[in-house]
């Protein structure tokens, strides 16, 4: 009996103008772990929906064919019915969190299914433990970082114990630690012989998985077993999923294939099929990583900053001094005081002691509006801004609010949205863009005050691969520019790649504050600091390269 | 998701089985709604507070002293003159403050304060699912009780993406506070706020269902509450309060006579 089929599925959502799902015919085996792959928009997240009968019952629509849940026809059923058999982690996984205390949001599930007590208790702090909260039962989840907030969403459906469990992109907001621990318990699960589906992008995540199936425009595109569709970087970048660094250096140096998550398996295969390190691999890789101007003087400036929530976690004393020009990535843990310590640069919050000084000014004493100005903001969720009807008043509202001369707001317009890649959209409606596109008119929107410095708070989040890229690589031509780019990311590879320098925070501590290249390659740093070195950093470390990216490490290669 | 003024601190109040917290708030508020007096209210006043030292409860009556004191000035101010009688004090124009209108305004006041305070008491050692479940317990259905409970906990979260919002428009240069200009200025908040409450309303209802919420049958709780001999001690003292109060407003002490 499969764990689940579906025969001939579609969806269209109400309004839609194309079926989120058409003609779907798909079947997994009890205990097979399935990723479910595609750019966004490709009906991922519908179907995980259809296998617990939310779609159609709690979204408007029209079904067609049938959904079978081990041998069962979910026809007419409710999807309350089915909480015992299968449980979904949203993509939106606070609006599964409500109650006031974590344990009580892990227990609502087993209360619902009538369970006693005692096993309520058992399964809350088992489920805890699981995700790594164990300790964190009487905890506000208000409180939480993003990250705990996600693991608090997964324990709350663990603690059902669905036969399938089905996860909707279930680390868009963890750090890398966070992500081992998801990857970790999925393989456990799966030992335990629960189905698991996972719609997500990472392919650290996926590549624990069986098997994979590709959506595109609501229809199955690829159904293959996960070794060999991870090494197809060509099928995966077309899926919207990040080839893993093993895999795209295999192609860049023309090799059948590469171990994955090994890197000194990979650095020794490497080795046996002739490839050394270049006499001067070092200096192509400076080479490479030229171009950018040189930092210059200092913009942001801060001393000592403490910011001290009523849970304990802030800011405890930082330093950081940022000079113009650069492109600067924050890492660290969730809840590590990343967003806390970049709200403080344009006067979001004010310090509870210490001081932040723009321009050699102290903040606190710029006019108002001025700091906004300068340092701009685009922040992780673009529906937290957007509000107009149409995409030129969207990024048109902050020149305005700046008294920018009224004759001058359309070529600000027009070349923001040309810098964002979407010149034609100024009369489009926001709102019926994708999220990759609504995060762009976000990003023009700051851009059109022209301000010295942009921060950008995880701008790869909730993205495919090819949507992730085009905004770092956005990113990237502004800082060539000489405009001052800080980022706060939990994407290794995008600090890699296009970070010359990265603050790791800790504990609300600066931990480290060096160039990318020396940080990221050094492991007790990163291990201290909850994170993982970049793959192809590891494998260039085993080779003696100093290299973080594939394509350096590519570029530093020979064969004998 | 607390409702703000919930102190998660271990006592005999956080001990009492919910219903009792139920009760008690329900004797606290007949024994403001009988005491007119402020003579008989400032007892009322000490015990409570001392009770509210011990709930937690301090920390939610210094957010909102100035409530309090609000309320206690308008009620007095409105009282003196509204309550009437033939014992004058002094006039404001075609109002006269009557001696017995200023007993039972700031009789009022203290009455008011005194309810809202109880209130606080209650909040600080009942979270919102507690409420819910004293409520189910006293037979309302678990999915109406459910709802009450719902719009609480949904309050801060709701204030939450509000400031999110705002930082967000912040940070482009939006001012709140232009005077008479100042509607227009909340349109860029209000769309978002509106059209992310809609959509996590929606999102909120499948998440409930997906995790079970309203199955048939019995419901089960992850803390058992059990009714001891303290619930029958805090309502026993609780109602011996009461009946004396009204025992003496029988006998003619404690109301106000025009």
């Amino acid at each position: 009996m499969d764990a689940f089929r579906l025969e001939g599925v579609g969806f269209r959502y109400r309004g839609g103008a194309r079926p989120a799902l058409s003609g779907i015919d798909l079947a997994a085996a009890p205990g097979e772990r399935v990723g479910i792959i595609g750019l966004t928009g490709a009906g991922k997240s519908t179907l995980l929906r259809c296998l617990n009968r939310t779609v159609p019952a709690g979204f408007r629509g029209e079904f067609s064919g049938r959904v079978l849940l081990f041998g069962q026809d979910l026809a007419g059923k409710k999807p309350s019915s089915l909480a015992d058999a299968v449980g979904l982690v949203f993509q939106d996984f606070e609006s599964q969190l409500f109650s006031s205390f974590a344990e009580l949001d892990v227990a609502f599930g087993p209360e619902n299914l009538g369970l006693p007590a005692a096993e309520i208790r058992q399964r809350v702090t088992a489920s805890l433990a699981a995700v790594g909260l164990a300790g964190f039962e009487r905890r506000d989840p208000a409180t939480l970082s993003g990250g705990q907030k996600q693991r608090l969403a997964i324990a709350a459906i663990l603690a059902l114990r669905p036969r399938l469990f089905l996860l909707d992109e279930p680390t868009t907001d963890l750090d890398p630690e966070g992500r081992t621990e998801v990857s970790a318990l999925l393989g456990r699960l799966a030992r335990k012989g629960m189905t698991v589906a996972v719609a997500e992008h990472e392919a650290e995540l996926l590549s624990g998985l069986d098997r994979f199936v590709g959506l595109a425009q609501g229809r199955v595109t690829l159904d293959l077993p996960g070794p060999r569709a991870l090494r197809d970087s060509g099928l995966l970048m077309a899926l919207g999923v990040r080839p893993p660094d093993a895999v795209s250096l295999a192609d860049q140096l023309g090799l059948a294939s590469l171990p994955l998550n090994d890197p000194a398996a990979a650095a020794c295969t490497l080795r046996e099929a002739g490839f050394k390190a270049r006499p001067n691999a070092a200096e192509l890789i400076e080479e490479k990583d030229g171009g950018r101007k040189e930092p210059g003087a200092f913009i942001i400036e801060v001393e000592g900053l403490e910011r001290l929530y009523h849970g304990g976690q802030g800011l405890r004393g930082v330093d950081l001094a940022v000079r113009r020009g650069e492109f600067v990535a924050l890492l660290g843990r969730n809840g590590s005081g990343k967003t806390t310590l970049v709200k403080h640069f344009n006067g979001l919050l004010r310090p509870t002691a210490g001081e932040v000084r723009v321009d050699g000014r102290p903040a606190s004493k710029l006019p108002p509006g001025e700091l906004g100005r300068r340092i701009g903001f685009v922040f992780q969720d673009p529906d937290h801004q957007i509000f107009a009807g149409r995409v030129f008043d969207e990024v048109a509202f902050a020149p305005r609010n700046y008294g920018v001369d009224e004759a001058e707001i359309p070529k600000r317009v027009a070349t923001a949205l040309e810098l964002v890649g979407l010149p034609d959209a100024a009369e489009a409606d926001p709102f019926v863009l994708t999220k990759g596109e609504r995060q762009r008119v976000a990003l023009a929107s700051a851009l059109a005050a022209e301000p010295e410095v942009l921060v950008f708070d995880e701008p790869t989040t909730g993205l495919d691969y090819p949507a992730q890229l085009k905004v770092m690589e956005l990113l990237a031509d502004l800082n060539r520019q000489g405009r001052t780019v800080i980022i706060i990311t939990h994407a290794l590879w995008v600090a890699a790649r296009y970070a010359r320098r990265v603050v790791i925070l800790d504990g609300g501590k600066a931990l480290a504050d060096g160039p990318a290249r020396e940080a990221l390659r050094d492991p007790g740093l990163m291990s201290a600091a909850g994170l993982a070195m970049p793959e192809a950093a590891r494998i260039a470390k085993a080779l003696g390269v100093p290299a973080l990216t594939s394509e350096e490490l590519a570029l530093a290669l020979e064969r004998r | 998701m607390s409702t703000g003024f919930f102190a998660d601190r271990p006592g005999f109040f956080r001990r009492l089985h919910p219903v009792t917290r139920i009760l008690l708030l329900f004797l606290a508020f007949t024994c403001a709604l009988v005491a007119q007096r402020p003579l008989y209210l400032l007892p009322l006043w000490a015990m409570f507070l001392l009770a509210g030292w011990r709930a937690g409860a301090m920390p939610g009556l210094r957010r909102v002293w100035w409530l309090l004191l609000l309320v206690g000035l308008a009620s007095f101010g409105i009282w003196t003159f509204a309550f009437g009688g033939t014992e004058s004090i002094f006039s404001l124009g075609p109002f006269s403050a009557t001696r017995p209108g200023l007993i039972f305004g700031a009789g009022m006041g203290l009455r008011l304060g005194l309810m809202i305070f109880t209130g606080l008491i209650f909040l600080a050692c009942t979270p919102v699912e507690e409420f819910s479940q004293g409520l189910t317990s006293l037979g309302l259905p678990f999915a109406v009780s459910f709802a009450l409970s719902l719009s609480f906990r949904l309050a801060p979260l709701f204030g939450d993406t509000v400031r999110s919002i705002l930082d967000a428009q912040r940070a482009r240069g939006l001012k709140t506070n232009r005077g008479l200009s100042r509607l227009k200025t909340y349109v860029p908040l209000l769309a978002p706020v509106f059209a992310g409450a809609l959509r996590r309303a929606d999102l909120l209802a499948i998440a409930l269902e997906s995790k079970g919420f309203g199955r048939p049958g019995r419901r089960g709780s992850l803390y058992e509450w059990r009714v001891g001999f303290r619930d029958g001690l805090a309502l026993a003292l609780l109602f011996a309060v009461l009946a004396g109060l009204i025992t003496l407003r029988f006998w003619g002490y404690g109301g106000v006579s025009r």
